[in-house]
């Protein structure tokens, strides 16, 4: 079944060209990758959009996935979140922070339990949990919600110069810590 | 500007994956990269170290469609000429074991066939977090929710599943109860109504329950309701 091949290879079969190839990873990854790109949009028709995009790119720069450097996986997970990002940005980003679709899944305390389910993201659960609660807070919604610094700063209710430099802070703690 | 310090050049990765640049910024960053092997070697670092993030969206079954609208925009598709109906469900049937959005649809022919009008069911399939089926969750139109295990699976002595519910809006979800063992539950809302966007979520708890009325262990299963038949 080809849908059962690992994406590294449906991949290497997208950049040769093969449409088949990239129908069988559609198939395999689509629920995934509209689902990170319906966190960041909370809006069905847009996270369509997004996807479509998508695997848009995908089909033109399966080539530069290299597997020596990375998951297949990861490498398509990025190229959802960039396509839904970018559309997010023309929208303007004018989501209100107050969206009902935004929950609390991902800074709940259990949320991080379940980055743990790798040996990277175990590591990646201790450095968030080292963070200030509010600077771990930003991090996760800018990255699964998509968030603006200025959103971010209302949704947890900070000055928007402490939400950046907090975050960058963040960052920084956090490449200490993975290092 | 891309910076030449090397710090906030690394700073400037970070807030490309993390997603926080606005469009002037990123748009100068992606023009950037084609001449900049540094700086992409910087983002494919920040992107291997947040990548396990993404299990916090949760999967979500695209439309139905959207297979079929992205070959038509691949470069070189066949113009117009929309595929045959019939192959394309027979196409998604085949899909079946694959992927959850290919069972959605299947099971949203099942409901759409049906002869009555009946107002839109609203389901949802819930996911392993390898994106494998594993429960499908139906309202049926008095508002009482079905869940039905797809494939049988052991629990851990000493441990519970716990249904729940979290209406769009609401802040805290709603206990639907206790899954029992054999994996197959019916339950009356009661003041909740299901409704498209609401969360079902799945959560593993202590024998007899949350004991604090919300859930306290992790979200094992989740899934947004959707009506069937629509994307």
């Amino acid at each position: 079944m080809r849908a059962e091949s690992p994406a590294a290879t449906l991949l290497a079969e997208v950049a040769r060209g093969d449409r088949r190839a990239l129908r069988a990873l559609y198939q395999q990854q689509a629920t995934r990758l509209f689902g990170i790109a319906h966190a960041i949009l909370r809006d069905r028709e847009a996270a369509a959009d997004a996807v479509q995009d998508a695997f848009l790119r995908i089909s033109q720069r399966a080539a530069q996935f290299d597997p020596a450097r990375g998951e297949a996986g990861a490498w398509l997970g990025a190229v959802a979140r960039y396509a839904a990002l970018d559309l997010a940005r023309k929208r303007g980003r004018e989501l209100p922070t107050d969206d009902p679709a935004l929950g609390d899944t991902p800074v709940a305390p259990e949320a991080l339990e379940r980055v743990a389910a790798s040996a990277e993201g175990r590591r990646l659960r201790d450095c968030l949990s080292a963070l200030d609660e509010k600077n771990r807070k930003g991090i996760l919604l800018a990255f699964v919600h998509g968030l603006s610094h200025a959103q971010v700063a209302a949704r947890l209710d900070l000055p928007l110069g402490t939400v950046k430099a907090w975050i960058r802070r963040g960052l920084l703690q956090l490449r200490e810590c993975l290092t | 500007m891309i910076p030449t310090d090397p710090q906030d050049r690394d700073i400037l990765a970070a807030e490309y994956v993390l997603g926080t640049l606005d469009a002037r910024a990123a748009a100068e960053l992606d023009a950037a990269l084609p001449g900049d092997a540094a700086l992409r070697a910087a983002i494919r670092e920040w992107e291997a170290r947040l990548a396990p993030l993404m299990v916090l969206a949760a999967p979500e079954a695209p439309p139905p469609d959207l297979w079929d609208r992205i070959e038509r925009a691949l470069p070189g598709a066949p113009r117009p000429a929309p595929a045959p109906k019939r192959r394309g469900w027979l196409d998604l049937w085949r899909g079946w074991a694959i992927g959850a959005s290919a069972v959605a649809a299947g099971l949203a022919v099942v409901l759409v066939t049906r002869p009555a009008p009946e107002p839109p069911r609203l389901m949802t399939v819930l996911l392993t977090q390898r994106d494998q089926p594993a429960w499908v969750v139906e309202a049926d139109p008095s508002g009482r929710l079905h869940l039905a295990s797809v494939t049988p699976r052991r629990l851990e002595e000493g441990r519970a599943m716990q249904l729940w519910s979290l209406a769009p809006g609401e802040t805290a979800p709603t206990s639907l109860g206790l899954i029992p063992p054999e994996g197959r539950l019916t339950v009356n809302t009661g003041g909740v109504r299901p409704e498209p966007g609401m969360l079902i979520e799945i959560s593993l708890e202590p024998p007899g329950g949350s004991p604090t009325g919300r859930p306290t262990g992790p979200i094992i299963f989740i899934g947004r309701l959707t009506a069937a038949g629509s994307s």
